[in-house]
C-alpha cells in the first residue's frame, strides 16, 4: 500500500476548487456525498487503511482528519455562503406596488355622530361617578310638566311646544295626559323616587320631542339629563362639574360662563356658556369674524340650576336635609359645535355620504 | 319685547347702550339684539322755505329758495306741492345719502341749478308717505340735522324676558331693574290728572260677577274727546316698540301698557248698553266679534266684559267690535283690571289669540299697578284727545291679594350656593329689589314680597335674587365628593355597545331616526296597532314606529337615489305599542303610558366587497347578513344562536329567517327576531329595487342574555385527528341537520362545512356536503383508530336517519 498522503492532498485540493465553483444546494449536496457520504472517496481512503503498517496509522489518520474537517467546512461555508448569495437575490428582487389600496372585505361602519357624543358625554360623567338612567319617552303630563314645577295654565309651558298622544290610539290601558317628553328632564323625578335615598348622580341621555320643524329646529333631538342630589350639594358644585364636563368635552382650554335664567323646575337658575370651539373664544377665526359665535367668544349651550324644592318634594325628597343641582342640555347642538356641523337636518337623513365622516 | 333705550333714559339714568346690555344680559334679561335706528341721514338738515317760483321750463316744478341755516340762501328745484312759503322741511344737501341709497348731487333740472333735494317721509324712511313733503313743526330751526331736529336717532333692544318675570314686561320694569341693579334713582311717571265734576260712577257702573277670575276692575271716563291721529312723538314711540298706531285714544291704552305694563282697554261709552259692565263668564253658546274681525263662539269658562245685553271683549285677551272706538267717540271709559292669570290663558289659547295684554295677564299682572295705570291713561287720553276726565273711579276689588312674605335663613344662601354672602349683602340687594324687611331676627328675617314680582314665593326665590345681582362669577368651582357613589358601566351598556361595534366591524354605519313614520308606512312592514300623535307636523310623520324597518327603508331610497349603491345602516332605538288589555302600567317611578321596546334593526344591499382590485364584485345576500348578525350574536357571547328557516311577514318567504336563542342555563328559548330578503311588494311600498335584505331583532332580549364575561373552556392538550367527509342529501334537507347529527358524536370538537356542490355528476334535486371534522379527546391522544371509528359510526347515522339519508359521495 502506498502512503496514501498524496492522494489525500489531491482529493482536498480537488475538493476545494469543486466546492467553490458548486452553483447551488443540490450540487454541493452531491460533493458532500462523494468525498464524505459512505461511499465516498474519503471513506474509501479510510478503508484502504487496514493496509498500512501500524506505525503509519496514526499519522495518515490524523491527515485523513483533516481532510475531512477541512471539506466539512468548506461545505457548510459554501453552503452558508449560497444561502446568503439567494437571499440577496431575493431581497434585490421587484418591489410590490405598496400604493395599491389594501385589501379589505369590508370597510369598517361609522358610529352616528349623536351616540358618538351622547357615549363621549355619558363616558365623561361616568368618570365622575354618574349612572345611566332612563325614562319613557311616551310620558305622562305630570312627570313631563306638573311634577317639574310646570301645572297646567303655567305660561312657562310655552317654552317647550308638546306633540301630544291620541289616547285613543293607546289602547284599552290608557290614561289621560299622555305626550311625547319634550326634555330628559321628567327622568330628574323617576330617579329621585327609584333610588328613594341620597346620594344619587344619574345622567340620562335619550330623545326628545317639540312640535317645531325648521332649518335651526327638529321636531326629535336628543338631550343629556344630569342630575346630582345630596347633602349639601351647592352652585358651587354645579359649576365645577359643568367646568368639568366642558373641558373634557371641547378640550382643556374651554372656559365657562353662567348667566341667570329661568326654568321652573330648578332655582336659581342659570345658562351655561363656554368659550366658542370654533374661535376659541376670541370671536376672530382666521382674521375674520366668527360665525359660530358671532363675535362673541361664547356659545350658549346648556340650561342648569339647584333643583326647586318642590321638584325634590315630588320625587320623595326632603328639601331641608337635601339639595341637588340638574342640568341639561342638547346633543346634536354639542356635537355641531364640536364638529363644525352647519345643519341639524343632516343628523336624521342619514345620508352615507355624511355618517362616513363620523 | 323691544325696549327703546332713549324711552327708558326716562326713567333712570343709563350707561352706554353696549353696556347697559351687558348689565342686563348678566342679571337674567338676556338682549338678544341691538339695533341703531335714526341713522343714515347724515347731511339732511332742516330748512325754511323762503320763496317759490313756477319753473320757467317744467309745468311740474317749482325752484324754491330755501333757508338751510348757511350764510346764503339755497336754490333747490322741486316735485312737491303740499307746502307753503314759510314752511319748515328736511333738505337732503349735496352730498347726503338717502336710505333708498340715493345720492343727492348738485344738479340741474331742465336748465336751472339745484343745490340738493326736498324731502317726503318715505325718501327719508321715516313712513310710508310719499304724498309730499314733509311739513316739520315751523318752530325748528333751520339747519339742523334732522335726526336731531326730530328726535329720531334710538338705540332698541330686544330684550329676553323670561316667563316668571312679567314684572318686567315694560319700561318702567326694565328700569326698576336697571336702578336696583346700578343704585340710580328711579324716576316712575307721574300722571298728570285733572278732575271735572261729574262722578265717574253716575256715568257707568261696574258689576263683577265672577271674582275668582276677575280680583279688581277699576274704570276711568272721559268725556268729550275727539279722536284723531297721535301726534309725531307717540306714533314714532309705539313703531319703535313694534306697536302699530292707530288713534290717539287706542295709543294712549297702549303707550301706557309699554310704559308701566299694565294692559288697558278702551270702549266706547256711549256703545256701552245700560252704561253697565258685567264681568261675567260667557253664556253656553254666547258668540262675540272680536277686534280683529273674527266671530267667536264663547266657552262658559271665558271671562267677559259685557254690557248689560252682551259680551264686548274677552277679558284681558282682545277687545270686541260693538265697543270699539272709532272716529264717531267722544265718551270713552278707560278699563284697568287684573284678571287671574290661569284664566286668561286658557281663554288665550281656547281662542288661538296671543296678544300683548293676555301675554301679560297670564304671566301676572302686578295689582298694585291698576290704580296707577288707569291714571296715567286717562290723563293721557285727555291730552291727547281733548277731553276731560270725570271724578274719581269706579273700582271694584273683590279680591285683593296679599303680598307674599318670604323668611330667609341668613345662612341659606351660603349654604345653597357654595360661598360665603353677608347678611348685609342680602340685605341690600332685596331692598334694592322692593323688598321690605320685617321681624329681623339674629339669624333670619321676613321679606316682604313686592305686589309686581309675582314670582317669589320661596326661600329659594330670594336666594336666586340674591345671587343674580351679584353674578354667578364669584362663585367658586368645587366638585361633590364621590362618597357613597359607585361609579360602573352597567353591563346593558357594554353589551349594546358591543353589538354596534359588531355591526360597524361588518360595515354597517349607524343611522338615527325620527321615531314617528307615516301611517302608511308603518302598516306596510306590520299589522301591528301605531300610537298616533293628536298634533303631528305633518302626514309623513303620524304615528309613532312599531318597528324601526320603514324608517330604515326610507334611508335606503334616500341613499340610493343620491348614487349611494352599497349600503348597509343599522339602528338601535324604541319602538312604541298600546300596553295589552289586561296590563294597566304600574303609575310608579318605573310605569311607562306605552311600550316602549329596544329593537335593533337593519338594511344591506349592494356588493358584497365594495369595488376593488383583488376582491369580486357579486351583489350581497342573504349570508353576508347572516355573518354580519353572527358577528353581532358572537360580541354578545351568544354564539349559540341558530337560525330557522321562516320569519317575519315583510320577508320574502323564500329568503327568510327566524333567529332563536334555545333554551339554556340563563332561560328558556327565545325568538330574537327576522332577517331575509326584503318580501317584493314591501320594497315596492318603498320603492326599493330588489336584492335589499333587512333585519329586525329584540335588542332587550339580545342585551339581557348578553355574556359579556366569556366563560372559560380549558385550552386542548393533546393532538387533534382531522378527517374530512363528503355526504350528499336531498335538497331540501338543512345543512343545519348535517352538522346537528355530525356536532352529536361525542369525539367530535369542530366542524365546518367548507364547500356545498350542485351539479353533475350529481342527479337534480340533491347537494354534496364538505364537512371538515376535528376529533379530539380532552385526556389524552385519540388513535386513527378511534377516529375512523367515530367517522364511520357519523357517516352511518346520517345515512340511517330518516331526517337526513345521506349518502357518502361515491366519486
Amino acid at each position: 500500500m502506498p502512503d496514501p498522503t498524496g492522494q489525500l492532498q489531491a482529493l482536498a485540493e480537488a475538493a476545494r476548487s469543486s466546492i467553490a465553483a458548486a452553483a447551488d444546494e443540490r450540487a454541493l449536496e452531491d460533493l458532500r456525498v462523494r468525498y464524505l457520504g459512505k461511499k465516498g472517496e474519503l471513506s474509501q481512503v479510510l478503508r484502504g487503511m487496514g493496509q498500512l503498517p501500524p506505525e503509519e496509522r496514526p499519522r495518515v489518520g490524523e491527515v485523513v482528519n483533516r481532510v475531512r474537517d477541512e471539506v466539512e467546512a468548506l461545505l457548510t461555508r459554501r453552503r452558508d455562503g449560497l444561502a446568503r448569495e439567494k437571499l440577496d437575490a431575493e431581497l434585490r428582487g421587484p418591489v410590490i406596488d405598496v400604493t395599491l389600496p389594501g385589501r379589505r372585505l369590508m370597510p369598517r361602519g361609522h358610529r352616528h355622530p349623536v351616540t358618538r357624543a351622547m357615549d363621549d358625554i355619558a363616558a365623561i360623567f361616568s368618570r365622575l361617578g354618574y349612572e345611566v338612567a332612563s325614562g319613557p319617552e311616551i310620558e305622562l303630563d305630570w312627570f313631563n310638566f306638573e311634577a317639574l314645577n310646570i301645572p297646567a295654565d303655567h305660561p312657562a309651558r310655552d317654552m317647550q311646544d308638546t306633540f301630544y298622544v291620541d289616547g285613543a290610539t293607546l289602547g284599552p290601558a290608557a290614561q289621560p295626559g299622555v305626550l311625547l317628553r319634550t326634555h330628559t328632564s321628567p327622568v330628574q323625578v323617576r330617579s329621585m323616587q327609584r333610588a328613594g335615598q341620597p346620594p344619587l348622580r344619574v345622567v340620562c341621555p335619550g330623545r326628545v320631542y317639540r312640535s317645531d320643524y325648521d332649518q335651526t329646529h327638529s321636531p326629535m333631538f336628543h338631550q343629556v339629563e344630569g342630575l346630582c342630589v345630596d347633602r349639601g350639594i351647592t352652585f358651587a358644585d354645579l359649576k365645577g362639574t359643568l367646568a368639568a364636563y366642558a373641558r373634557a368635552f371641547f378640550g382643556p382650554g374651554t372656559r365657562t360662563r353662567f348667566r341667570p335664567s329661568y326654568f321652573p323646575f330648578t332655582e336659581p337658575s342659570a345658562e351655561v356658556d363656554v368659550s366658542c370651539a370654533i374661535c376659541g373664544g376670541t370671536g376672530r377665526k382666521d382674521g375674520k369674524r366668527c360665525g359660530t359665535c358671532k363675535e362673541t367668544g361664547w356659545l350658549e349651550v346648556l340650561g342648569a340650576g339647584m333643583v326647586h324644592p318642590k321638584v325634590l318634594a315630588n320625587g320623595g325628597f326632603d328639601p331641608k336635609q337635601v339639595t341637588g343641582f340638574a342640568f341639561g342640555f342638547g346633543v346634536e347642538r354639542m356635537a355641531m359645535l364640536r364638529s363644525g356641523i352647519d345643519d341639524l337636518r343632516l343628523f336624521f337623513e342619514n345620508d352615507l355620504r355624511f355618517l362616513e365622516q363620523f | 319685547m323691544r325696549i327703546s333705550y332713549k324711552w327708558l333714559s326716562e326713567y333712570v339714568d343709563l350707561p352706554p347702550a353696549e353696556e347697559l346690555a351687558c348689565r342686563l344680559t348678566a342679571v337674567g334679561f338676556e338682549i338678544e339684539a341691538i339695533e341703531r335706528v335714526g341713522g343714515g341721514l347724515a347731511g339732511v338738515v332742516t330748512a325754511r322755505i323762503l320763496s317759490s317760483e313756477p319753473h320757467a321750463n317744467a309745468e311740474k316744478l317749482s325752484v324754491t329758495r330755501v333757508d338751510a341755516g348757511g350764510a346764503e340762501p339755497l336754490q333747490v328745484v322741486c316735485g312737491a306741492k303740499n307746502y307753503r312759503v314759510g314752511d319748515v322741511v328736511p333738505l337732503a344737501t349735496v352730498g347726503a345719502k338717502l336710505p333708498g341709497g340715493l345720492e343727492i348731487k348738485k344738479a340741474k333740472l331742465r336748465g336751472v341749478d339745484s343745490f340738493g333735494m326736498l324731502c317726503s317721509a318715505r325718501e327719508l324712511g321715516l313712513s310710508a308717505d310719499a304724498s309730499g313733503l314733509l311739513i316739520l313743526d315751523g318752530g325748528l330751526a333751520p339747519g339742523r340735522p334732522i335726526a336731531d331736529a326730530l328726535g329720531l336717532e334710538d338705540v332698541l333692544l330686544e330684550v329676553n324676558v323670561t316667563p316668571n318675570r312679567p314684572d318686567a314686561l315694560s319700561h318702567l320694569g326694565i328700569a326698576r331693574e336697571v336702578s336696583a341693579l346700578l343704585g340710580a334713582p328711579l324716576k316712575p311717571p307721574r300722571a298728570a290728572l285733572r278732575e271735572a265734576s261729574g262722578s265717574a260712577s253716575a256715568a257707568v257702573r261696574v258689576r263683577v260677577e265672577a271674582p275668582a277670575k276677575c280680583g279688581r276692575y277699576a274704570a276711568r271716563v272721559v268725556e268729550g274727546v275727539k279722536i284723531g291721529p297721535s301726534p309725531e312723538w307717540l306714533a314714532r314711540r309705539l313703531e319703535s316698540c313694534g306697536v302699530r298706531s292707530i288713534s290717539n285714544v287706542v295709543d294712549a291704552t297702549n303707550f301706557v301698557l309699554l310704559e308701566l305694563g299694565h294692559p288697558l282697554h278702551a270702549f266706547d261709552l256711549d256703545k256701552v248698553a245700560g252704561a253697565e259692565i258685567v264681568v261675567r263668564t260667557a253664556r253656553p253658546g254666547e258668540r262675540m266679534t272680536t277686534l280683529d274681525g273674527k266671530e267667536r263662539a264663547l266657552d262658559p269658562d271665558d271671562l267677559v266684559i259685557a254690557d248689560r245685553d252682551r259680551a264686548s271683549a274677552l277679558a284681558g285677551v282682545m277687545g270686541g267690535g260693538d265697543s270699539e272706538i272709532s272716529a264717531a267717540t267722544t265718551r270713552v271709559l278707560v278699563e284697568s283690571a287684573w284678571f287671574a292669570p290661569a284664566t286668561v290663558r286658557r281663554t288665550s289659547k281656547r281662542h288661538g289669540l296671543h296678544t300683548e295684554a293676555s301675554h301679560r295677564f297670564e304671566r301676572g299682572a302686578d295689582q298694585g299697578m291698576v290704580l296707577a295705570a288707569l291714571d296715567r291713561c286717562a290723563a293721557l287720553v285727555a291730552e291727547l284727545a281733548g277731553g276731560t276726565v270725570r271724578e274719581g273711579v269706579v273700582d271694584v276689588f273683590p279680591r285683593p291679594l296679599e303680598r307674599a312674605r318670604v323668611r330667609l335663613s341668613f345662612d341659606r344662601p351660603a349654604a345653597l350656593l357654595g360661598m360665603p354672602v353677608s347678611r348685609a349683602d342680602a340685605e341690600r340687594v332685596l331692598r334694592g329689589l322692593g323688598f321690605e324687611e320685617q321681624d329681623a331676627g339674629a339669624d333670619a328675617a321676613t321679606f316682604v314680597v313686592p305686589s309686581w314680582r309675582v314670582d317669589v314665593s320661596g326661600e329659594e326665590d330670594l336666594v336666586e335674587e340674591i345671587v343674580r345681582t351679584q353674578g354667578y362669577d364669584a362663585i367658586p368651582e368645587t366638585v361633590p365628593a364621590l362618597a357613597g357613589v359607585t361609579p360602573s358601566r352597567p353591563r346593558q351598556t357594554e353589551a349594546l355597545d358591543r353589538a354596534r361595534e359588531a355591526l360597524e366591524a361588518a360595515g354597517f354605519s349607524e343611522a338615527v331616526n325620527f321615531s314617528f313614520v307615516a301611517a302608511r308606512d308603518a302598516a306596510a312592514v306590520s299589522a301591528e296597532p301605531a300610537i298616533a300623535l293628536q298634533n303631528p307636523i305633518s302626514a309623513e310623520l303620524a304615528v309613532m314606529r312599531t318597528s324601526l324597518l320603514p324608517s330604515l327603508l326610507r334611508n335606503a331610497g334616500h341613499n340610493l337615489r343620491q348614487r349611494v349603491e352599497d349600503l348597509r345602516l343599522y339602528e338601535a332605538a324604541r319602538t312604541y305599542a298600546p300596553h295589552p288589555a289586561c296590563a294597566a302600567p304600574e303609575r310608579g317611578p318605573d310605569g311607562a303610558p306605552a311600550r316602549e321596546a329596544w329593537r335593533l334593526g337593519g338594511v344591506l344591499t349592494g356588493r358584497r366587497s365594495p369595488l376593488g382590485w383583488s376582491t369580486g364584485s357579486e351583489p350581497a345576500d342573504f349570508y353576508d347578513l347572516k355573518a354580519a348578525l353572527e358577528g353581532v350574536f358572537e360580541a354578545l357571547g351568544l354564539g349559540a344562536v341558530e337560525l330557522r328557516g321562516g320569519g317575519a311577514p315583510w320577508l320574502h318567504p323564500r329568503s327568510a329567517a327566524t333567529a332563536v336563542l334555545p333554551a339554556g342555563p340563563d332561560g328558556a328559548a327565545l325568538e330574537l327576531g327576522s332577517l331575509g330578503e326584503l318580501h317584493p311588494s314591501v320594497a315596492a311600498a318603498f320603492e326599493l329595487p330588489r336584492g335589499v335584505f333587512a333585519f329586525e331583532l329584540d335588542l332587550t332580549a339580545l342585551v339581557e342574555r348578553a355574556r359579556v364575561v366569556p366563560a372559560y373552556r380549558p385550552v386542548p392538550r393533546f393532538p387533534a385527528v382531522l378527517r374530512d367527509l363528503a355526504v350528499v342529501v336531498a335538497e331540501p334537507v338543512p345543512a343545519a341537520a348535517v352538522l346537528a347529527r355530525v356536532r352529536a358524536e361525542p369525539l367530535v370538537e369542530d366542524v365546518a362545512l367548507f364547500d356545498v356542490y350542485r351539479g353533475a355528476p350529481l342527479p337534480a334535486g340533491r347537494k354534496n356536503l364538505a364537512l371538515a371534522i376535528r376529533y379530539r379527546l380532552p385526556e389524552r391522544t385519540l388513535t386513527d383508530a378511534e377516529a375512523d371509528a367515530a367517522h364511520a359510526r357519523i357517516l352511518e347515522r346520517l345515512a340511517a336517519d330518516p331526517a337526513v339519508r345521506a349518502e357518502l359521495r361515491s366519486s
